[in-house]
């Protein structure tokens, strides 16, 4: 964070330096009405309200207008627009790079081959973040159709920084996959881990370098690499709550153990059962524990390290059926995300419970894999609109109610409503007129001429006010006319978001049972190692005393 | 013989895997398709419910927030790019009327020339007192919280204040400028 405000302070300095004043006035000046209409439109795709700034969009303006527009379209569903409007944008003078930006990945999510065109272009002529960006997508487009050399040739090209680390991280997962040894596969990790450090964004930054060192860890474990396998895995943080701290303690001690150090290992593993069964490589570390006690000579607590792996184990079991009950009774969305959401007033123990209630380690489990982040976000999509429609209708309720109760007044009262208030009118400026004829300061006149600029208004807005009245019911039967229209397209629509929630929930749900059932076996897998271990030294014990032996 | 029967088994265990790995692949690009088919109904959707949101907005504008006694509020940021938004707190006359969290989305926005309406109401004709507290982080890495007052004299019509924040240098004080459109 320092360093980012120290950067943001040196370039502050150095743009005053070259712009002098400009840079003071640029904050006195009022904005135009086309710079309000822009900045409206800016900030309700970054906070995603878009309702207030829909009927504006065919009004934006200036240099940025279409791209505003494409976005506002793009963000608003209507996708078949935005990409028009975005090959329009393109073909203009600016936010070329962008457009083709945004047009590339727009393209690839519909898994179009046009995507790669645009893709290609941003590179050409973005700047160093969105050159980057576009050429992350372009070198997964080639990952992802086996070109796994023009993946590494684009990445070539691209600026140091994360969007390179995350591209070199991934061609390593192809290399480690087809290559027989791992050191194409360590030399892309090591890129990576160079390229992530040029990163700014200190947190983003802390996340992908622990991912690298996890990888590059279990590569040159694999490779049985050892020593270089702890320099990797030593580099990861402790402090980290998430799977990655567990994953790289067990390969830490595994790494050690196969050194000889049995001790050391143990200690790591140690560390890696402090956190849930969920994270890979934990319940690998309670069978280590005993194992790890195993070689060094101490089989009574070998044997109860074993027992105590298989407890936890079978207890994760029942805790994991109980999860696919819940799932089944209340679908995966409430048991998994709603309900790990309400925090209530514990909400500072949040880190905490990440550590300790398996529910959320599941979910963090779950949500790494993309179908499944995408059939989440498929969901909680669908709950906000369907939160922001039922908002729609009460707040409909109301109107339709306060209308008719205004028709209602309005039909009662006496027709004359102005009469009254313009006889006050009158009484004012009277008065205003005897005040102003007195001798008076410099600041009281001022005052008056304040007061007296109102009361001019006001006659105005009287006259017109007088007019308007007697369209009034007119008007109002109009607006009801409105909000009744709307309140039923409100509940429509409702009906048609429910439907497509009930799909995407059963797909949620299919996803997440499939995910515990395979947690499951994975526990069985581990508790049947850690039984047979026992088996093997309840074997040994008898076949030493049978042979008159020390064990 | 047994080497026939042999062929004939591992020619057997061939077209099982074949055909349960025809199977899955089949499941998969099934639940893809299912995937992305609810993906584009649900993109449909959600262009109707944004303009249908739209115009339920346009209603509310017009009912709740008549044009004559309409107040408006909008933030932006001052060029520079030297002040960290944590919120921003607005009094209207001594009440309470909006308060915002940023997130880093929003702060980017608002650095990029973004504009947020803060507060849209009613007020009636007359003198009013706007009282807005910042809580911030400066680019000398002081956290600060600030309070500004801005009197201001509302006509009747739409009436609408930009407020504008800046920290300059060498001492990086947040200030508020405020702007009347009229």
């Amino acid at each position: 964070m320092k360093d980012v405000f120290l950067k943001k302070l040196a370039l502050v300095t150095f743009g005053l330096a070259i712009t002098g004043s400009g840079f003071a006035g640029a904050s006195k000046e009022p904005m135009s009405a086309e710079q309000l209409r822009n900045g409206l439109v800016r900030f309700a795709l970054a906070n995603n309200e878009l309702a207030p700034v829909l009927n504006s969009a065919s009004r934006l303006e200036g240099p940025s207008a279409d791209f505003l527009r494409a976005q506002l379209l793009l963000a608003s569903g209507r996708t078949e627009d935005a990409i028009s409007e975005l090959k329009a944008v393109i073909d203009g003078d600016y936010h070329r790079a962008d457009a083709a930006l945004l047009l590339g990945k727009t393209l690839l999510h519909y898994q179009d081959p046009e995507a790669q065109q645009w893709l290609e272009l941003a590179v050409r002529v973005g700047g160093r973040e969105t050159g980057s960006e576009a050429g992350f997508y372009l070198a997964e487009l080639h990952r992802s159709n086996g070109h796994s050399e023009k993946a590494g040739q684009v990445l070539g090209g691209l600026a140091a920084g994360y969007w390179a680390a995350v591209g070199y991280m991934n061609l390593a997962s192809d290399y480690a996959r087809e290559d027989l040894n791992a050191v194409r596969a360590l030399v892309s990790l090591r890129v990576a881990l160079a390229m992530a450090e040029q990163d700014p964004e200190v947190s983003r930054r802390k996340v992908l370098t622990g991912r690298l060192l996890v990888r590059a860890g279990y590569l040159a474990l694999q490779n049985n690499d050892y020593d270089k396998a702890i320099s990797f895995l030593e580099g990861v943080s402790l402090d980290g709550d998430n799977n990655l701290t567990a994953q790289a303690l067990y390969f830490h001690g595994l790494a050690l153990s196969k050194k000889g150090s049995s001790r050391a290992a143990m200690q790591s593993w140690h560390r890696a059962k402090k956190y849930p069964l969920a994270y890979p490589g934990v319940a690998d570390s309670w069978i280590g524990m005993g194992r790890g006690y195993d070689l060094s000579g101490y089989l009574g607590q070998s044997g109860e390290a074993y027992l105590a792996a298989t407890a936890a184990l079978e207890s994760e079991r029942v805790t994991l059926r109980n999860l696919a009950e819940q799932i089944r009774e209340g679908g995966a969305y409430n048991t998994l995300l709603a309900k790990a959401r309400d925090t209530g007033v514990e909400w500072f123990l949040a880190d905490h419970r990440i550590k300790t209630q398996p529910r959320i380690a599941y979910l963090h489990e779950l949500l790494q894999e993309p179908e499944a982040q995408k059939a989440v976000s498929r969901v909680a999509e669908l709950d906000a609109v369907g939160s922001e429609l039922e908002r729609e209708a009460r707040d409909l309720d109301v109107f339709i109610r306060s209308l008719k109760s205004q028709l209602t007044t309005l039909s009662r009262q006496k027709p004359d409503v102005v009469g009254g208030l313009l006889s006050t009118q009158r009484f004012l400026h009277k008065e205003l007129s005897a005040l102003s004829a007195q001798p008076l300061s410099a600041i009281q006149r001022a005052r008056l001429d304040a007061v007296a600029e109102t009361l001019a208004e006001t006659s105005t807005d009287l006259t017109t006010f007088g007019r308007s009245v007697q369209n009034q019911p007119l008007e109002l039967e109009r607006l009801l006319a409105e909000a009744r229209s709307l309140k039923s397209s409100t509940e429509r629509l409702y009906g048609q978001v429910q439907v497509l929630r009930r799909e995407a929930d059963r797909q949620l749900d299919e996803l997440a049972l499939e995910f515990v059932s395979e947690q499951d076996r994975r526990m069985v897998l581990v508790q049947d190692k850690a039984e047979q271990q026992i088996a093997h030294l309840y074997e040994y014990l008898a076949v030493s005393k049978m042979e008159g032996r020390e064990p | 013989m047994f080497g026939a029967q042999k062929d004939r088994k591992a020619v057997k265990t061939r077209r099982l895997t074949a055909v349960v790995l025809l199977f899955a692949v089949s499941a998969c690009v099934t639940s893809l398709s299912r995937a992305s088919e609810l993906d584009s109904r649900i993109e449909a959707l959600k262009s109707q419910v944004h303009e249908h949101s739209a115009n339920v907005f346009a209603l509310q504008q017009s009912i709740l927030h008549p044009a004559n006694t309409r107040l408006a509020v909008f933030l932006t940021l001052g060029a520079g790019d030297t002040l960290e938004l944590d919120s921003v707190e607005l009094y209207l006359d001594g009440e309470p009327v909006a308060s915002h969290l940023y997130s880093a989305r929003e702060l980017r926005s608002l650095d990029n020339g973004g504009v947020q309406q803060l507060f849209t109401g009613n007020l009636s004709s007359g003198e009013h007192e706007l009282k807005t507290v910042v809580s911030a982080q400066a680019a000398n890495d002081h956290f600060v919280r600030r309070e500004s007052v801005y009197r201001f004299t509302k006509r009747p019509g739409p009436f609408r204040i930009q407020m504008s924040l800046d920290a300059q240098a060498p001492d990086f004080e947040p200030r508020v400028v405020f702007h009347e459109w009229k």
